[in-house]
Formats: C-alpha cells, sequence, structure tokens
C-alpha cells in the first residue's frame, strides 16, 4: 500500500524480522558445518566446500518449508500472522543462500575440469532414464530458476505491474519449486547419504506442508458450508446468519456458487461486504478487522473502506464490493459483484443488534 | 473453529504496535523453536557418514624417481616404503591427468616433484604444473629400472564403484556416492585415471585401475556409470601393486 515505490519500506517489525532469520538462517548453517566438523575430523574430516555445500543446501530446504508452512499456519492460528507479514524478505533470504549453495557446487565439482562449469553441470550426466543415476543437479537448478523469478518479483512494482493475479500465479510457483527440491535431494544427497535420518526428514517435512495446507483448506471448506441462498427478484441472496453471529468490526465470509468468496463486515451497527480477497496478495480480508474504520487485510495491513471497497486516500487500490441487506433479522449479501470501488449502502442493523 | 487469539481482538498489522499477546507469542515461541531447530541440525550434520580416509598433503612439494608408463595413464613404478615396486599415478592441477611431455620420457626413469594424496596405502602424485616438474632422471638412485611386467590374471567380474581416483584419493571429501558424480566425469575426462572401488565384506577397499580391451584409456561408453554401483567384467592384470582391468564398456551392469 503505497503511492510510490522505494527499495523497502522499512519499519521496526520488518528489521526485527530480517534481523532474526538472518542470525536464524547463520546459525543453522554454523551450527550444520560445526556438527561436521566435530563428528569427522583428522584423517576423516569433511572438505570444507563439502560442508559449505550441504548445509547452506540443508538451510535453504528448512527456510522453504517454514515459507510453505507459514501461509497455513496464519490462516489456523492469527498468532503466526507477523511471520506472513515479512515472508518475502524470507524467500529473498532463501533465495541467495540457495544461490550460494549453487555457486560452491558449480565451482566445486564442475570448475577446474575441461568444460565450462555450466556445460559440464548440464552434460556430465544425462541419464534420465534411470532413478539411479538421474541428474538431480538439474532439479536443483530449475527450483533456483523459479526462486530467483520470485525473488526478482517479489517487489510490489512488480506486483502492481504484473497485475496481482499474474504475480499470484507467477508466485504459485514455489509449490513447483518445492516438488523440484524434494526430487533433487531424494535423487542426490538421499542416495549419497543412506540412512533413516534423511528421509525421515523430507517426509516429515513434506508431511507437515501438506498436513498444515490441507487443514487450512479443510477449515475454509466447513466455513463455505452452510450459507443457504434465496432467489428474490432474479438476484440471488446468501444468508450470512443473524447480526450477532458477526463480531464486531470482524467479518464472516460466505462463498457464492461460482466459488467467489465474500467478507461482510460488522460494524457501528452496520454492515457492509467486500471480496475476501485482497487486491494486493489475495489476502483474506475476511479474517481481518476493522482500523480506523478501514477494513484492514491481516497479510500486509492493506486498507478498504467498508462501504465503497476503496482504500484512503491517497491510496488508489479498490477492491469488489457488495449490497447488503437485513431481512426478518438475518444479514443476506447479494451474490452478484459489483465493480471496484463501487459505493454501496450498508445495512442498517436493528438497534437490539449492535447494543 | 474457535478463535485462538489469546488477546480478545487483536490483530497484528506490520506498521502498528504488536499486541500484547502476539508479542508474548513470539517471545516464548520463536526462541524455543529455533533451540529445537539448532539441536535438530546438530543431530543432523551428526548422521553424516564418514568421508573416508584419504588425504591431500599440500605442503612442500615432494620429489619421486623411479621409472614411468606414459600410457594410458602416465604412472610411475618407484621404490615403495617396503622396498617393491610401487605404482603411483601422476596427474595435473585441477581436473586434468595425461600430461602432454610424459610420452617422451616413457621407459625412461625420471623424477617427478608435485603433491601426493593417499589412502588405504594407495598413492597419485598431483605434479607441479610448472615445466620440470616431470624430467629425466640424471643419477641412477635407487628402485626400479624397468617397469615391471603386466601379468594376466584371467577374466573376472567385480561389484563395485567407478571413481576418478584424484577425488576418491583425498582430493575431495567425500570424493564419491552421487553428489560426486558429475565432478568424478569431469575427473575422468579430463585424464584422471579411473579406478573401481571394491569392498569385502569387513568393508576393506580394493582399488583397480580401469582401461578399455587393449589397453587403452576407458571407453566413454562407461562415463555413464561413474559413481554408480555397478556389475562390471573384463580382463585383470597386475603390474608390480597395480591392479588393472581391461574393461569391456558393454558388459556393465548398474545394481
Amino acid at each position: 500500500m503505497s503511492v510510490g515505490y522505494t527499495w523497502v519500506q522499512w519499519n521496526r517489525h520488518k528489521r526485527v524480522y530480517d534481523a532474526v532469520a538472518a542470525v536464524s538462517a547463520a546459525a543453522f548453517i554454523a551450527v550444520y558445518m560445526l556438527a561436521t566438523k566435530l563428528a569427522w575430523s583428522g584423517a576423516n574430516a569433511y572438505s570444507d566446500e563439502v560442508a559449505l555445500i550441504r548445509s547452506t543446501g540443508a538451510c535453504a530446504i528448512v527456510l522453504l518449508h517454514v515459507i510453505l508452512c507459514i501461509g497455513p499456519l496464519a490462516r489456523l492460528d492469527r498468532r503466526f500472522l507477523p511471520l506472513l507479514y515479512n515472508r518475502r524478505h524470507l524467500g529473498v533470504m532463501t533465495f541467495l543462500i540457495a544461490l550460494v549453495h549453487a555457486v560452491v557446487v558449480l565451482g566445486y565439482y564442475h570448475g577446474f575440469g575441461v568444460s565450462n562449469p555450466l556445460v559440464s553441470l548440464l552434460t556430465s550426466n544425462t541419464n534420465y532414464g534411470s532413478l539411479r543415476a538421474f541428474p538431480f543437479q538439474v532439479l536443483g537448478l530449475g527450483a533456483l530458476l523459479i526462486l530467483f523469478l520470485m525473488a526478482a518479483t517479489s517487489h510490489d512494482f512488480w506486483n502492481k505491474n504484473l497485475s496481482p493475479a499474474l504475480w499470484k500465479r507467477l508466485h504459485m510457483l514455489v509449490y513447483l519449486a518445492y516438488a523440484l527440491l524434494a526430487g533433487h535431494v531424494a535423487l542426490g544427497a538421499l542416495q549419497n547419504n543412506r540412512g533413516a535420518i534423511g528421509p525421515v526428514l523430507v517426509v516429515a517435512g513434506a508431511g507437515l506442508v501438506v498436513t498444515l495446507h490441507l487443514a487450512a483448506g479443510w477449515r475454509e471448506v466447513r466455513r463455505d458450508r452452510g450459507h443457504e441462498t434465496v432467489t428474490d427478484d432474479g438476484a440471488e441472496w446468501i444468508d450470512v446468519g443473524a447480526p450477532e453471529e458477526i463480531p464486531e468490526n470482524r467479518a464472516r465470509t460466505v462463498c457464492t456458487a461460482r466459488g467467489e468468496r465474500i467478507a461482510v463486515f460488522r460494524h457501528n451497527g452496520q454492515v457492509s461486504a467486500v471480496t475476501n480477497l485482497c487486491a494486493h496478495q489475495g489476502g483474506p480480508l475476511g479474517e481481518g478487522k476493522i482500523i480506523d474504520g478501514c477494513i484492514t487485510c491481516p497479510w500486509h495491513g492493506w486498507q478498504y473502506r467498508p462501504h465503497d471497497g476503496c482504500s484512503p486516500p491517497p491510496f488508489q487500490e479498490k477492491v469488489a464490493t457488495y449490497q447488503v441487506r437485513v431481512l426478518a433479522g438475518r444479514v443476506q449479501v447479494n451474490a452478484a459483484a459489483l465493480p471496484p470501488g463501487t459505493l454501496t449502502r450498508p445495512a442498517t442493523l436493528p438497534e437490539r443488534a449492535h447494543a | 473453529m474457535p478463535d485462538r487469539e489469546t488477546g480478545a481482538d487483536e490483530l497484528y498489522v506490520g506498521y502498528l504496535p504488536v499486541p500484547k499477546g502476539q508479542r508474548r507469542f513470539l517471545r516464548l515461541g520463536l526462541p524455543l523453536v529455533l533451540w529445537v531447530a539448532c539441536g535438530a541440525t546438530f543431530l543432523w550434520a551428526r548422521s553424516q557418514h564418514s568421508p573416508g580416509t584419504g588425504a591431500w598433503d599440500q605442503g612442500q612439494p615432494m620429489r619421486l624417481m623411479g621409472v614411468l608408463v606414459a600410457a594410458p595413464y602416465p604412472m610411475l613404478f618407484a621404490q615403495g616404503p617396503d622396498g617393491h615396486a610401487e605404482c603411483v599415478l601422476l596427474v595435473e592441477v585441477g581436473k586434468h591427468g595425461g600430461r602432454h611431455d610424459a610420452a617422451v620420457l616413457d621407459g625412461r626413469r625420471v623424477a617427478a616433484s608435485g603433491w601426493p594424496l593417499h589412502r588405504d596405502g594407495r598413492r597419485i602424485l598431483e605434479l607441479e604444473p610448472q615445466d620440470g616438474a616431470l624430467s629425466a632422471a640424471s643419477d641412477a638412485g635407487e628402485g626400479p629400472v624397468a617397469p615391471p611386467a603386466r601379468v594376466r590374471v584371467g577374466t573376472v567380474t567385480l561389484r563395485g564403484e567407478i571413481m576418478d581416483s584424484k577425488c576418491f584419493l583425498g582430493a575431495m571429501k567425500p570424493g564419491e556416492g552421487k553428489t560426486h558424480k558429475e565432478c568424478a566425469t569431469l575427473c575422468i575426462r579430463g585424464g584422471i585415471p579411473p579406478m573401481l572401488v571394491t569392498r569385502d565384506a569387513a568393508g576393506n577397499a580394493t582399488y583397480t585401475l580401469l582401461e578399455s580391451p587393449g589397453g587403452g584409456r576407458l571407453d566413454e561408453e562407461a562415463h555413464a556409470y561413474i559413481a554408480d554401483p555397478v556389475e562390471v567384467r573384463g580382463e585383470l592384470f597386475q603390474q608390480g601393486d597395480m591392479r588393472i582391468l581391461e574393461l569391456d564398456a558393454k558388459a556393465i551392469r548398474r545394481l
């Protein structure tokens, strides 16, 4: 939410977030390298380059798991929202650590030879038909390119200029990167270092990511159910519930037959409805709150006025609004979205409902 | 699902002060998670396997004298510590082997200077990069004056892993396995002598130099199997303390 672009709109939270993330990543790499040195010393010592390759690779994978878990965790429990606020910086950090891993691999394993290192990377092993001998490094290269694409377009400048929808699709490639990295690890490190710990960690990590996503999705599906639809003069009205069921300054979310989610907010004795999708990154506005009279997205704090879906001046973002009415003690929302920024009349609640 | 906020109506917004409940959650939760993560990382790193006992002495170059066999891979038959002829493979700096000036010295007594790599009693020598690192010996010295005879042992089938000798003997630790496959391929393409490493039930390694039938460099067809567990078949020879297998690349089987 900005009227101009700067590299980073720093604030105290972002500084603390980045400092904690950087120190944690550095501690991870240091602990991994230290443990390697303590476990294998003297004649059995590991090469420093190999320890660095393994520690940075492991660190990047762990960070990617954290990134993928933050989204569903924040949906399931709002106390995780602070981790989501600056997730893009975590993504850029993951790319940079993965880049260090790749550069050391390229120099150490593919340098000093008769071929250009990149040519060696792509041609030294072409056993694509064998799982045992599969060139796993190519999978890592594919994941690194995706992480680069995401890091390079992580700024809001690209979100605005690519359009939030395209930007979102582009950044959903993180799941492809994750799949490629799972293959990279399974066909590389796990084949190299046989033992139970590696496979257990990979399966546990994937299990955690999948379980959290399923849990968050299941919660959404359950919430979408049970809202009746009535047709009135050709218009579809979705039952939201009794006014008392919507907490003050909070929303209840309903889903249309077309799968569009609507966030219905209660505030100052009135009810207004906007799309559940924030114009920024598609954050769930219905899980946000009205602060200073504006609907505030839980992801990055973008704000919209409840009655017209417009960000307060000087900001210019707009989201779709919906007509709302209160009929027979029930709040109903019209399933037809109005163009972003359309002024609507909030439904006024009876006295007892907002007492 | 019930609202699980600790505060009644808290919402974290990045540009506003952190609500009390969330601050408490982060202050307690984050350090706990980080300590657990550090412990898990420590155990994870300790679970790695031994990289082997290979060593690369990169201090003062050492000088070896012996008889040179230039092809297919330069090797020096020098007097070993036990008085017998020891075969020392000669490689260059980086992932290069097959010294260009070795051919003219073939069969002659030479002096070679460089840095030794060794593992399980097998040595190779990385020659110093400058001219003169491999030169005709001016004095007779000790040790063999002719290369040992190459004696045919018979046709054998062996199971093991094809390695590049330089990395495996100490240039990289570990210099074996799947993650080292591309590096080993690059090394062998560059002329580093390939070896088959076989292990007995107790894990003791035996090293066998690999050549193509007739005594040439390993066929390119065999490169696809480098660093994989393989079964190979060929004619085994013994020359001094070096086992040499003339490998039929078409008969390699990935296990």
